[in-house]
C-alpha cells in the first residue's frame, strides 16, 4: 500500500512539474519534461499494479491536475498487453496481473477473473472517462474506428464525468503528444528490453496489438486525437 | 587592474569600482607536503559577485537603457550565475558566461621573476553583452540570454575568438587588443571632428602613439535559426573550420565563415513526437579526428559517429551503452542515468561522462561498459525522492580531465566538487567557499559522513546545501589550475607544490 501512495504522490508531483513546466521562460524544455514524464509512467505502472482500492478522487470542476492521474492513466493502463509486467512492477507481483484490468475496461469483452468490483471502479470509471476525455475530438473518432464486437463504452458512469473532461482535455493538451505518446505506447514499450529504442518495438507492436481487437480499439482513438497535440509540440 | 578598461560592445562602462570588487588573491602556500594525497590547492580566488548588481547601480548617464537593468527578481535569483566556464587551448584565458547573457573573460598576469609568489593570478580582461532575451512571436516564446556553453576557438593570429551561445543562437566573437592610436590627421582634429579646409597648410603622415590597453569585442558571426530545439553543446572540430552545434534532437555542423546555412548530420526526432522516448544531451568533436564525434542521450548511451560513413549520422558507428544494474531500479533509474556531460581525454583515447551519481571513463574501443566508474555522490541514491521534488534530480553537472588525463573532476552539492586520480585510485572532496578558503590556505579535503562514525568536520548527508551547487568546472589545459563556478562565484585554484608531479 504505501508502494502505492508513493508512486500516487510521484504521480502528482510529477503532473505538477509538468503543469508548471507550461509557463517557464524560455519555453518548454523538452529534456526536462520527457525525464517527467518517465517518472510519471514508472510511478503510474507501480501504481496501477498495486492492490487496493484508490481512494476516490472527487470530481473536481476546475483544475486539479493531480487528481486527474489516477482514473486517467488508470484508463490507459486497461489496454496493457497480457504480458507480465517489467521487474520495476515488483511490487505488483501479488496482483492477479493485467487480466482483470482488461476485462474491467469493458467489462463486457469477456467474463472478468472474479476480480472484486470496488478495486476496479476507478478503472471502470476511467475507461469511460477516458472515451469522454477530449470529447469533440474524440467521441466521433471512437464511434467510428470501434468494431462491431464492441460494444460502447459504459455511458452511464460517465455521466458524471462530464464535468471533468475540460480538465482532462486541459491535462491533454498539457501532456501533448509526446508524453501521451509515452502513455499511450506503453504496451508496445513494455515489450521491449529496456536497453532498445522504441523504434524497434514499433514494428512488432501492431502485431501483437491484433490479437487484442479491444486494445486497438483503446489505442487507436487514443494517439489519433493526440495527433492535434503533436502539431503543437512540432511548432515548439 | 587600473590600466585596463574594458569597452562594452554596445557602450564603454568603466569597471573601476567593480573592478575593484573584482579582486584576485593570491596565497603563497607554505603548508607542509601532505603525502597521503596529492591534490591539494591553494586558493586564488576571483570573485565575480555583482557585476550585474553594480552596472545597475550605476544608473548614470554612462549606463544607457539598453543596459540588461536587473528586475528585484533577478537580483536575488542572479543575472550573475555562471553559467559555464572554459579555458582557452593556452590556458592564459577564462571565459564564463552567466544567466544574463554576458560574458567575461579573465587573463593569466604574465608570471614574474621578481615576484615569484605572484605569478599567475586571473584578472578580468574584458566583459560584454553577448546574448539578449528575445521574443519568439510565432511561438509566442520568450528565448533565454542564457549563456549556455563558450568554446574558444583555437589562435591563429594576435586576435582571440570565440564562441557562445544560448538556446537558439551561437556567435562568433572577436577579442582584440589596442595599445596604439594615430594621431596627426589631416582632416580631422583630435576629437574627430572635421578641421576647416582653409586651416590646413600642410600634410602630415599620421603617427603611431602608444595608448592604454584598450580590449575591444566585436561580434563576427552570428549563426541564428538553426535550431527549433534548445542548443545545449557546442564543439569546435579539429579541423579549426568547422563547429557542431547539437539541440535535444538534431545536431548541426557550421562553417566559421558561413552563417546562412549549416548541414544537419544527426536528426534523432521520431516522425511522431509522440513516440519521443530520448533527447540529445551533449555533443563533442574527438580532439584529432576531424570526422568522428560523439553524442550522449538522456538514457545514458553514448554514440560515436563517423562523418565519412553518410551525410546523415543517424546511424552511429559505435553505441556505449552500459545494462543496467536491476538492483538499483527505482522510479528514477532514467532519470539518473542521463548523460549531463561528455568529454574526450587530451589523447583522444578515452571519453568521460557524468551522470547523477557517477562519473565513467569510456575507452573508446569498447563500448559494453565503461573502464571505470566513480562515485560521486552515492549516498543521494536513497534520497532521490527529495531530489526529485525540489528539482535538483535534473541538475546538469559537468566534468572534465586534467591536462595529462590523469585527473578527472566533476561538482556536486554543498559548494563541494570532487576530484579522481585514475591510477592511484584516490579521491578527494573540496569544497568552493570563503569561509573554509581562508587566506594561505590549503584547501582542506571534505568529507560526507552517511552514518556511522563521524569524524569532526564531516557533514552529514542531511545537511548538505542542495542550492549550492557547482555545476560548471574546468580545467587548465596543461597546468594544475582549475576554476568552479559556485553560483555567482568564481573560484579559481592552483596546485603550486605539485604542478611538477603532472
Amino acid at each position: 500500500m504505501e508502494f502505492k501512495l508513493e508512486a500516487h504522490r510521484i504521480v502528482s508531483i510529477s503532473l505538477g512539474k509538468i503543469y508548471s513546466a507550461r509557463g517557464q521562460r524560455g519555453g518548454l524544455k523538452l529534456h526536462k519534461n520527457l525525464l517527467v514524464s518517465l517518472v510519471l509512467r514508472s510511478a503510474r505502472q507501480v501504481y496501477l499494479s498495486e492492490p487496493g482500492c484508490p481512494p476516490e478522487p472527487p470530481p473536481a470542476p476546475a483544475g486539479h491536475p493531480e487528481e486527474e492521474p489516477p482514473p486517467r492513466t488508470a484508463a490507459w493502463a486497461a489496454e496493457e498487453p497480457p504480458l507480465p509486467p517489467p521487474p520495476q512492477d515488483e511490487a505488483g507481483r501479488d496482483c492477479p496481473g493485467p487480466r482483470p484490468r482488461r476485462c474491467c475496461c469493458g467489462e463486457n469483452r469477456g467474463g472478468c477473473a472474479g476480480a472484486p468490483p470496488p478495486p476496479h471502479c476507478p478503472r471502470k470509471r476511467s475507461a469511460g472517462e477516458r472515451g469522454q476525455a477530449g470529447s469533440p475530438l474524440k467521441k466521433p473518432r471512437r464511434e467510428e474506428e470501434e468494431p462491431p464486437p464492441l460494444p460502447p463504452p459504459p455511458s452511464p458512469p460517465c455521466e458524471q464525468e462530464d464535468m471533468e473532461t475540460g480538465n482532462v482535455a486541459s491535462l491533454i493538451s498539457i501532456f501533448g503528444s509526446s508524453f501521451s505518446g509515452l502513455l499511450s505506447k506503453e504496451p508496445k514499450g513494455r515489450r521491449r528490453p529496456p536497453l532498445d529504442g522504441g523504434e524497434a518495438a514499433a514494428g512488432t507492436a501492431p502485431a501483437e496489438a491484433a490479437a487484442e481487437p479491444g486494445q486497438i480499439c483503446c489505442d487507436e482513438p487514443v494517439l489519433r486525437t493526440l495527433n492535434p497535440w503533436s502539431t503543437a509540440i512540432v511548432a515548439f | 587592474m587600473g590600466k585596463v578598461m574594458f569597452k562594452h560592445h554596445l557602450n564603454v562602462v568603466t569597471w573601476e569600482s567593480t573592478a575593484a570588487a573584482i579582486d584576485a588573491r593570491i596565497h603563497s602556500c607554505k603548508g607542509s607536503r601532505n603525502t597521503a594525497h596529492h591534490f591539494f590547492f591553494q586558493v586564488m580566488e576571483t570573485e565575480r559577485t555583482g557585476i550585474a548588481r553594480a552596472a545597475a547601480m550605476q544608473a548614470s548617464p554612462h549606463c544607457p537603457a539598453n543596459v540588461p537593468q536587473p528586475s528585484s527578481e533577478e537580483v536575488t535569483s542572479g543575472a550573475d550565475i555562471i553559467s559555464t566556464v572554459e579555458f582557452n587551448h593556452t590556458g592564459e584565458l577564462l571565459a564564463t558566461g552567466d544567466k544574463g547573457g554576458r560574458v567575461v573573460i579573465f587573463q593569466r598576469e604574465p608570471e614574474s621573476k621578481n615576484e615569484p609568489y605572484n605569478q599567475g593570478e586571473y584578472n578580468v580582461y574584458s566583459t560584454f553583452q553577448s546574448h539578449e532575451p528575445e521574443f519568439d512571436y510565432l511561438k509566442s516564446l520568450e528565448i533565454e540570454e542564457k549563456i549556455n556553453k563558450i568554446k574558444w576557438l583555437p589562435q591563429q593570429n594576435a586576435a582571440h575568438s570565440l564562441l557562445s551561445t544560448n538556446d537558439k543562437t551561437i556567435k562568433l566573437w572577436k577579442i582584440t587588443e589596442r595599445d596604439k592610436r594615430p594621431e596627426g590627421y589631416n582632416l580631422k582634429d583630435e576629437e574627430g571632428k572635421l578641421k576647416d579646409l582653409s586651416t590646413v597648410t600642410s600634410l602630415q603622415v599620421p603617427v603611431l602613439k602608444p595608448m592604454d590597453l584598450m580590449v575591444e569585442v566585436t561580434p563576427r558571426r552570428i549563426f541564428a535559426n538553426g535550431h527549433t530545439y534548445h542548443v545545449n553543446s557546442i564543439s569546435v572540430n579539429s579541423d579549426c573550420e568547422t563547429y557542431m552545434s547539437a539541440d535535444d534532437l538534431r545536431i548541426n555542423l557550421w562553417h566559421l565563415a558561413i552563417t546562412d546555412r549549416s548541414f544537419n548530420i544527426v536528426d534523432i526526432k521520431p516522425a511522431n513526437m509522440e513516440d519521443l522516448t530520448e533527447v540529445i544531451t551533449a555533443s563533442e568533436f574527438h580532439p584529432h579526428h576531424c570526422n568522428l564525434f560523439v553524442y550522449s542521450s538522456s538514457k545514458g548511451s553514448l554514440r560515436l559517429c563517423d562523418m565519412r560513413a553518410s551525410a546523415l549520422c543517424d546511424k552511429h558507428s559505435k553505441l556505449y551503452e552500459e545494462p543496467e544494474d536491476p538492483s538499483n531500479r527505482s522510479f528514477f533509474s532514467e532519470i539518473i542515468s542521463s548523460v549531463s556531460d561528455v568529454k574526450f581525454s587530451h589523447s583522444g583515447r578515452y571519453m568521460l561522462t557524468r551522470d547523477y551519481l557517477t562519473v565513467k571513463v569510456w575507452d573508446l574501443n569498447m563500448e559494453t561498459k565503461p573502464v571505470e566508474t566513480y562515485q560521486v555522490h552515492d549516498y543521494l541514491r536513497s534520497k532521490l525522492c527529495s531530489l526529485y521534488e525540489n528539482d535538483c534530480i535534473f541538475d546538469k553537472f559537468e566534468c572534465a580531465w586534467n591536462g595529462s588525463d590523469s585527473v578527472i573532476m566533476t561538482g556536486a552539492y554543498n559548494n563541494f566538487f570532487r576530484m579522481f586520480d585514475r591510477n592511484t585510485k584516490r579521491d578527494v572532496t573540496l569544497e568552493a567557499s570563503r569561509e573554509s578558503s581562508k587566506p594561505r590556505a590549503i584547501l582542506k579535503p571534505r568529507r560526507v559522513c552517511v552514518g556511522g562514525k563521524r569524524r569532526k568536520d564531516d557533514i552529514s548527508v542531511d545537511s548538505l546545501d542542495f542550492t549550492k551547487k557547482i555545476l560548471h568546472t574546468a580545467w587548465h589545459p596543461t597546468e594544475n589550475i582549475i576554476a568552479i563556478a559556485a553560483t555567482n562565484n568564481l573560484y579559481i585554484f592552483q596546485d603550486k607544490v605539485n604542478s611538477e608531479m603532472h
